[in-house]
């Protein structure tokens, strides 16, 4: 009896000591600031005067990131980086799928693990808002960052947020890829950056094989992905974001997008929606294919065919979506200044150029950009460079704006739209319907 | 005065009893108090704000219960979910019965085939569910191979996709769940404990098969048939997410058809960042979890047969 009520007296105070020292919060979460006092803090810290390469040097900087670095070291930008500056430069790869939703909560519990975020379009502004983010002008006007050299969308994203808060690591885009050797084999002309969208639904046609019980063993064009609907859709005119009021803007273009895309899934000219995770048009069952300017550097020299770029056809206008991300500082981190050298690094010539070697996406900085050095050396068979430059003078910042549940949601509708569960119209209709209910909540 | 003592002494006794047995029980109780009833009464909380992931929150009263009473999206994803619940919960018990039945046959190998049968229910089930995401694949599927190798024509059905085989695939895919595997194991023990004279005695009487799984087998498992149900109302509320999510995405491809609530849920927390609006679906969700709980205890007090 003794034995048990000593055991059970054990148990219980074990687990009141556990519970107390689980919820508990350690000394340093104690004492971080609340937002106001994180910005204030920042505020303070940006205004002294600059810390000494040496007090850096040896300090370890943590950046989220959504994309592994490059495996070659001499594209690793933040190897690179390390022997330049001396700071150590801690990776943090947070999965594409969860990287914002991981990113806001970081931001709500005011995490201090992370020094660099790498921020997307849509969380910029909530974030600043929130104070979990810190303005860079301070740091910038002691930098020789040329933020005057920005692409003009770039400049006008940061707009209206009362600083800088956040700088584009690169400007990708989104481009036609086309394989060569299908469009010999078919006759077909090679697609120009000045194709019309009917130059591109004839081709298609043209280049659908079929086999004989009519099913398609190779597409003309593989379906539009989760970026580059929307570049289907502001082609044909309509708005897709409106920056004013932040909300989604769906009408005509996007039933007439839609209703095309249809027509295509009808007659095999386009594969339907289904479960594939197969790239078809990297394992040859596509000729051609709408995705980001990125994959010129997955592909690079691994297709197992010619192949080159071509800007997106212009339907009722020329439109692509402008995709990049935001290095940016936590309010909470404890290594403010030595985050500011990382970006200064990354930001900078070598750093930008590592970058756009290593994706193939062009610097936001013009005169960086100028450079060419996003030109991948190992994508040997594109010509069409100009592809690149014309579809960033053609890009906007849209649908990456917005909610990413909002837009999934849309991409499901039009998905359905194209089984045949639902017209074009109630498709769209639906989206937008979603769209309301969920902005501005 | 001796009795007076006498009663004092058993009193404390009786209260040091007592004192011993709540210790014993107090980790536990912490750990409920902490972990599963603050969560719930916190979310609650959290599903009158209009709190976003970031942490900007207001107090907006029942304004998400409002807004999600007026949402098509939400009406859809409760159909969807009872839909799936009670579909999943009953095929997966008949299932496992079947399993177990099939195994409890005394033959040769019995152990390997209940190891081959259980062996998919210890795979993760997000693993368990993007293995199945390429078997049932359109262009390059493994089942689509299959059928166009064996008839000869090229088979291009679209399983996870189109309106007519999506619910097929999926329920078929639950057969290979832990959820189901724990079933079978349950279910199995179950029939070993049922006595064997009362086979012997519906021989005797010639009772068909059907009839002795109808009259004798099934109401003597009947206590394990409501564990299971309840176990598998409850995987299927809250488990379907780890399946359908890499199977048919966040939106319930196609068309809403598979968006159960905990998918939407996540949609809403971590896609939208809309965590007070998903907060009040949790509360929804809990609410029906509850309701599927009471049915199915009140439905068994007519059906389950305790021998004791």
């Amino acid at each position: 009896m003794k034995r048990n009520k000593v055991l059970a007296l054990l148990l219980s105070t074990s687990m009141i000591i556990g519970m107390l020292t689980g919820c508990g919060s350690s000394k340093t979460e104690e004492a971080a600031p609340a937002t106001e006092t994180a910005t204030e803090e920042t505020t303070e810290t940006a205004e002294a005067e600059p810390v000494e390469e040496a007090a850096v040097e040896g300090t370890k900087v943590t950046i989220a990131v959504w994309n592994e670095p490059n495996s070659d070291e001499a594209l690793n930008m933040y190897a690179q980086c390390e022997k330049a500056t001396g700071i150590d430069v801690e990776v943090t790869v947070v999965p594409e799928s969860d990287y914002s939703s991981k990113l806001n909560q970081m931001v709500s519990t005011k995490d201090s693990s992370t020094d660099i975020y790498v921020v997307w379009e849509n969380d910029i502004s909530n974030f600043a808002q929130v104070g979990g983010i810190i303005p860079m002008d301070d740091y910038l006007s002691k930098s020789e960052i040329k933020t005057d050299e920005f692409i003009d969308a770039v400049s006008k994203l940061s707009e209206g947020l009362g600083g800088t808060y956040g700088l584009p690591w690169c400007a990708a885009t989104e481009i036609l890829y086309y394989n060569q050797d299908m469009f010999d084999a078919a006759g077909v002309d090679y697609p120009t950056n000045d194709w019309s969208y009917a130059d591109f639904q004839a081709a298609a046609e043209k280049l659908t094989q079929k086999a004989e019980d009519g099913t398609t063993e190779v597409y003309g064009c593989a379906l539009p992905n989760t970026q580059t609907w929307w570049a289907g859709i502001g082609a044909a005119g309509d708005q897709v974001y409106d920056p004013s009021n932040g909300q989604m803007v769906l009408g005509e273009g996007a039933v007439s997008f839609v209703s095309d895309c249809f027509d295509m899934v009808e007659k095999g000219v386009m594969p339907a929606p289904s479960s594939d995770t197969a790239d078809l048009f990297a394992a040859g069952k596509a000729a051609m294919s709408w995705q980001g300017s990125w994959n010129i550097g997955t592909y690079g020299s691994e297709l197992g065919f010619n192949w080159d770029i071509a800007t997106l056809p212009t339907n009722a206008l020329k439109y692509n979506t402008l995709h990049t991300g935001f290095y940016t500082i936590n309010a909470n981190s404890k290594n403010q200044e030595a985050a500011f050298k990382v970006i200064e690094y990354l930001m900078g010539e070598e750093g930008q150029a590592i970058n756009s070697k290593a994706s193939g996406n062009p610097s936001a900085i013009k005169s960086i950009a100028d450079q060419g050095a996003w030109k991948v050396e190992a994508a040997t068979t594109i010509e069409n460079w100009d592809a690149i430059t014309d579809s960033l003078a053609a890009g906007v910042f849209g649908y990456t704006c917005l909610p990413s549940g909002v837009t999934n949601n849309a991409i499901s509708e039009f998905n359905a739209a194209l089984l045949g569960q639902k017209t074009p119209q109630e498709a769209v209709d639906s989206a937008s319907q979603y769209a309301k209910e969920t902005i501005g909540y | 005065m001796n009795e007076v003592n006498e009663q004092t002494s058993v009193r404390k006794k009786q209260l040091r009893n007592n004192l011993t047995a709540y210790a014993f029980c107090a980790p536990w109780m912490i750990g409920f108090v902490f972990f599963t009833l603050f969560p719930i009464g916190f979310m609650f909380a959290v599903s009158l704000t209009n709190r976003k992931l970031n942490g900007i929150s207001d107090f907006i009263g029942f304004a998400n219960y409002r807004n999600l009473l007026q949402s098509e999206t939400f009406w859809n994803s409760f159909q969807v979910t009872i839909f799936f619940t009670i579909i999943m919960m009953i095929v997966t018990t008949i299932w496992a019965v079947i399993m177990a039945m099939l195994l409890n046959y005394k033959q040769k190998l019995n152990g390997i085939f209940q190891f081959c049968y259980f062996l998919p229910s210890v795979i993760p089930t997000v693993a368990l569910a993007y293995a199945f995401r390429t078997i049932f694949g359109k262009e390059a599927g493994l089942l689509n191979a299959i059928i166009t190798s064996i008839s000869g024509k090229n088979a291009n059905v679209n399983w996870l996709y189109d309106s007519h085989t999506v619910y097929f695939a999926v329920f078929f895919i639950t057969l290979f769940t832990y959820n189901t595997g724990q079933m079978m194991l349950t279910f199995r023990s179950g029939l070993n404990d049922v006595p064997r004279e009362l086979y012997e005695a519906c021989d005797i009487d010639g009772a068909s098969a059907f009839r002795k799984f109808r009259n004798v087998t099934l109401p003597m498992i009947s206590p394990i048939v409501l564990f299971n149900s309840v176990m598998g109302c409850i995987s299927a509320l809250n488990g379907s997410f780890a399946l359908l999510y890499p199977l048919t995405g966040e939106s319930g491809d196609p068309n809403g058809m598979t968006q159960v609530l905990s998918l939407l849920i996540y949609k809403e927390a971590f896609s939208n960042m809309k965590v007070g609006y998903a907060c009040a679906l949790s509360v929804v969700l809990f609410l029906i979890a509850c309701m599927f709980g009471i049915g199915i205890f009140a439905v068994s007090k007519r059906m389950v047969y305790y021998e004791n």
